[in-house]
Order: C-alpha cells, then sequence, then structure tokens
C-alpha cells in the first residue's frame, strides 16, 4: 500500500495521538547506516572523526530506509572518551573504553568539563547539525546525548561508580555535577543546530540496579534541569532507555518526554509488556517507541525469511 | 555444538582468581578452552593465562547491555569458533550484566556459524561472603540480580570469612533464588573448583526460551504469536 503522509505529517500524527497510514519509524540505526555510505567500508573512526561523514550516514540511510526520524546517536562513550578514557574502536564494531579515565575518588573530584569544541562532542554536534539541515525539511530530526550518570558508567567502568555511590557518595556526586555541566554545554551547542528534538538515553533508570530513591539521587535531580533546559533550547525533549524494568513513572510521569522509546522483556518478571504500558496510562501524554532487536531484524530475521510467491 | 560457560558475580567478588583456577583444570582435562571477559581492566590477568596456556581471550564491554554488548558479543564468539575452534567458551561478564541478556547474544552468534549450536553450561553466579553485607546495603539489586538468574550460586572466599557472614550469603541467595544450587569454595585455594568444572562439563542450563517468549505474547494479545 502508497504511504498518503509524508515522514512529518506521519510524525507529527503519532505524537498527536491521531491515526497514522503506516508504522512511524523512530531508528537508532546509525550501524546500518554508517554501512550504506559509499563502498560500506568508512571505518568508524573515520565516521567518529569527521562531522561530514557522521552527517552523512543519516543522510544516506534515509535515502536507503525512508525513516520518518532521524536520530544523531554517535555511540555511548563519546563523552567518556573526551574526559580521557581510551576508547577502542575497532574497524566496524561498537567502540568501548577500555582503560577509564576515572579509576581513583580523587579523579571523581579532580574532572573537568570536557571542552565541548573539542574531541568527539565537538563531531557530535557539527555532524548533528549538518544532518539537520539536509534533512530537517522532510522528516523530524533529533541529537542524542549520554545522560550523565550513564557517562560517568562510561568513564570509570560501572561496577565501580555502583559501589562508590555507596561508598564515595560526595565525590561520586562532585563528578556528575561535573558531567551535568558538560551535558549543559552540548545542550546549548544542539539547540543552535536547530534539531526538533534531544533525546536523552537515561540508561540506569532500571530496578535491576536502582531503587527509587537512589535513581533520584543519582540521576533524577541532575536531569530535571537538562530535561527543562532541553526545552528552552527549542528542541522535544525524548528519552531512550532500553533497560529492563525501566523507571516509568519517573522518566515518563514525571520527567514528561515527548517521545520514550524502550525495550521490552518479556521473561524478566515484572518488566512492562507494551500492553501494561499502555493500559498504566504511560502512553496517554507520550508517544512510546517500542523496539524491533536489530540483531534479530539484521542477522536472525535471515532464517525466518521467506521469498514471496 | 559450543558450549558457553557464564561465570558472573560482582566487581570484587574473586571471578578473575576462581576462573584461572577453573580454566587450569578444564585444560587439564583436555578441553580447548576461550575466555571472554567483560571487566574492564582486568584484562591483563587474563593475557596472562593466554600465555601459560595458549588459550584464547577476547574482551567485550560496553555500556548498554541490550545493543551494543549482543552485537559485539555475538560476533566474538563467531570469530572465536571460526580461527581458534574452542569447545568451551568461559565468559566473565561484567557485574551489571544480565546472564540472560547474554544467553540470547551468545544464540545469535549461530546465524554466524553455520550448523553449530550454542548449549550454555549452568550458569555461576559467586557471592563474595567476605562483603555480603557490604553488597547487599550497596548493590543490592545488581546482586539480586545475577543470584536470581544463577543456576548455581557458589558462596566464594569461604576459607576467610567467618561463618556468619557464609550463613548470610547462604540465606540472602535463598531468598532471592531458591532453585539455584548453593556451593562453596575459594578460588584462591582452588576450593570447589574442581566441583563446578564438573557442572560446566556434564550440565546443562536452558537456552533463551524464545517458544516461551511467544507464548507468553500470545496470552497477552491473543490471536497468533
Amino acid at each position: 500500500m502508497a504511504d498518503t503522509m509524508n515522514h512529518i505529517e506521519r510524525a507529527v500524527a503519532a505524537l498527536g495521538d491521531k491515526p497514522v497510514d503506516r508504522l512511524t519509524a523512530y531508528p537508532l540505526a546509525m550501524g546500518v547506516c554508517r554501512r550504506v555510505v559509499g563502498d560500506g567500508k568508512m571505518t568508524y573512526r573515520d565516521w567518529v572523526s569527521d562531522p561530514k561523514k557522521f552527517a552523512s550516514a543519516f543522510i544516506e540511510g534515509q535515502k536507503r530506509f525512508d525513516f520518518d526520524f532521524a536520530i544523531g546517536l554517535m555511540d555511548l562513550s563519546v563523552a567518556a572518551g573526551d574526559m580521557g578514557s581510551v576508547v577502542r574502536m575497532d574497524d566496524q564494531n561498537t567502540p568501548f573504553v577500555t582503560d577509564p579515565a576515572l579509576k581513583t575518588v580523587e579523579d571523581y573530584e579532580k574532572l573537568t568539563v570536557p571542552d565541548v569544541k573539542k574531541g568527539r562532542s565537538h563531531v557530535l554536534v557539527e555532524g548533528t547539525g549538518l544532518f539537520v539541515q539536509a534533512l530537517g525539511s522532510q522528516l523530524i530530526t533529533a541529537a542524542f546525548l549520554e545522560g550523565p550518570l550513564l557517562s560517568l558508567t562510561q568513564a570509570a567502568s560501572a561496577e565501580k561508580v555502583f559501589m562508590d555511590m555507596y561508598n564515595n557518595r560526595s565525590a561520586v556526586h562532585k563528578a556528575l555535577k561535573t558531567i551535568t555541566e558538560y551535558n549543559g554545554d552540548m545542550v546549548k551547542a544542539m539547540g543552535a543546530k536547530k534539531p526538533a528534538g534531544l533525546v536523552w538515553d537515561y540508561l540506569w533508570g532500571s530496578y535491576s540496579c536502582l531503587g527509587d530513591a537512589e535513581y533520584e539521587e543519582f540521576e533524577g535531580q541532575y536531569a530535571r534541569g537538562l530535561n527543562e533546559l532541553t526545552g528552552k533550547e527549542g528542541m522535544a525533549m525524548c528519552i531512550h532507555n532500553c533497560a529492563d524494568l525501566p523507571h516509568l513513572d519517573t522518566q515518563i510521569k514525571a520527567f514528561k518526554p515527548a517521545i520514550y522509546s524502550m525495550a521490552y522483556y518479556p521473561l524478566i518478571p515484572g518488566s512492562p509488556s507494551p500492553k501494561e504500558t499502555i493500559e498504566k496510562g504511560y502512553a496517554d501524554n507520550c508517544l512510546i517507541g517500542g523496539q524491533i532487536d536489530p540483531r534479530a531484524s539484521c542477522a536472525g530475521a535471515r532464517r525466518r525469511c521467506r521469498r514471496p510467491p | 555444538m559450543v558450549k558457553i560457560a557464564q561465570v558472573a558475580g560482582f566487581l570484587g567478588s574473586g571471578k578473575t582468581t576462581f576462573l584461572i583456577e577453573l580454566v587450569k583444570v578444564l585444560v587439564d582435562r583436555g578441553h580447548k578452552i576461550a575466555i571472554i571477559v567483560n571487566d574492564v581492566g582486568e584484562i591483563n590477568v587474563d593475557v596472562r593465562i593466554v600465555e601459560m596456556y595458549g588459550l584464547k581471550a577476547k574482551e567485550i564491554s560496553g555500556g548498554c547491555i541490550c545493543c551494543q554488548i549482543a552485537g559485539n558479543f555475538a560476533n566474538t564468539i563467531a570469530v572465536l569458533q571460526k580461527t581458534f575452534k574452542p569447545d568451551l567458551i568461559i565468559v566473565e561478564p561484567s557485574g551489571v550484566a544480565i546472564p540472560w541478556g547474554l544467553k540470547r547474544a551468545a544464540e545469535y552468534s549461530e546465524e554466524e556459524m553455520e550448523g553449530e549450536m550454542i548449549v550454555h553450561a549452568p550458569v555461576v553466579t559467586l557471592v563474595d561472603a567476605l562483603r555480603i553485607d557490604e553488597l547487599i546495603t550497596s548493590v543490592r539489586r545488581l546482586v539480586e540480580t545475577q543470584i536470581r538468574e544463577a543456576d548455581v550460586v557458589f558462596i566464594n572466599k569461604v576459607d576467610s570469612a567467618t561463618q556468619e557472614k557464609i550463613d548470610m550469603s547462604v540465606k540472602f541467595s535463598k531468598s532471592i533464588n531458591p532453585n539455584a544450587e548453593i556451593m562453596f569454595g575459594s578460588g584462591r585455594n582452588n576450593q570447589g573448583v574442581r566441583e563446578v568444572a564438573d557442572l560446566i562439563e556434564k550440565r546443562t542450563s536452558p537456552r533463551y526460551d524464545e517458544t516461551y517468549e511467544k507464548e507468553m505474547l500470545k496470552r497477552e494479545y491473543g490471536g497468533k504469536a
């Protein structure tokens, strides 16, 4: 069936809880988009080192996949890398931190605010600006940033941070304040590029990791200011959280994002199903983005696919 | 067939020491072993094992359990299988990884390995008896998650912990996962390691149950799953 809406009409209708002509596609598809640029052999390091190359993935990806949104996720180690962590980048794999910048309690306290005009932060901001310029009239564009606690766990290792939340509480807060300041600078820089929205990755809002009080203490209080700043800078505030047992009351009902994308874990007792999410009112004032498992859709699909008759 | 054995546990639970002893036992029994670690900072220890035993070690990392690790992990298993052909892959996940998530990610590698099937050994979660009171205060939810999904809870460091702390570790573990088998020992003194090696060799743990997942969805939504 042919589409009867353009991308912006479809996205706006979905946001307004109106009927749409087909399922609205809100993708975190930077990996597959990167692979459709040129001969598909651009290395990860090249992609994240040049704003034009970063933007080209979303521009070329849009030609190939016809999404309704372009969301500028680079990876989750951008801030950690710019704080001094060593990030390993294989040619095609998702990069990861091999040597965290923050190893001691003193390191938390000595952390300084990374300069958003340098490093991968700069590439992310400028690259986002370029794809917003190229695609903004056709579809909904959004910047993507890691929340403060996620950046800290990348820069110090998650296990260490979780232990230090208890054993070295004030030092963890000092680091979170510094990272929140960096995040504030990033929001302002992104706002100047005029994407329609900004997606925050608040991954640790999971009852597998933190209770309500801990989540409020170590992320909520910092996130609230950043969420507000996002709106002030002219971007719709969106949240991505693919953890199990997500903090929906805080992240949807209290934070009030325009869009909340989440993953579903049917085998984890208590993890909300799509039906429960809707029944409990989380979708009343928020567009809930579901998931297509990236591995299952790319790799697992092959053996289940049948050629049409 | 590739057997995957997860040895989970929070930072400082003695995973790496335990793993070294476990690998020595399994190598002596003739297994060809690869190790996948997910612990930033501890890779050097495992590199030493590689040098000592001619094993293969690979590391995975990343913050986002469901997306980032899944891709890297599956690919790592497939590459190991093609290049090194281990009969047993031991995985040392981060203390924040979810065992079932790694099972599913491991099974994804079947797509990249022609005809090879992933089989899971029992998931072993190490509980640090020395620090049990600290763990259940500071990172209780994370520890609970790993115990809940364990087939075997190995109460570690029993040679140094008081009986009171060992009892507390057992009580805590059973309150979360009454079905888990409880074992005791100390990786440092090679206590209980052979018994865990026996379990890994002889027993299996269920695969990530896609059929059950579909049934649950069918019950909730009706019609065709």
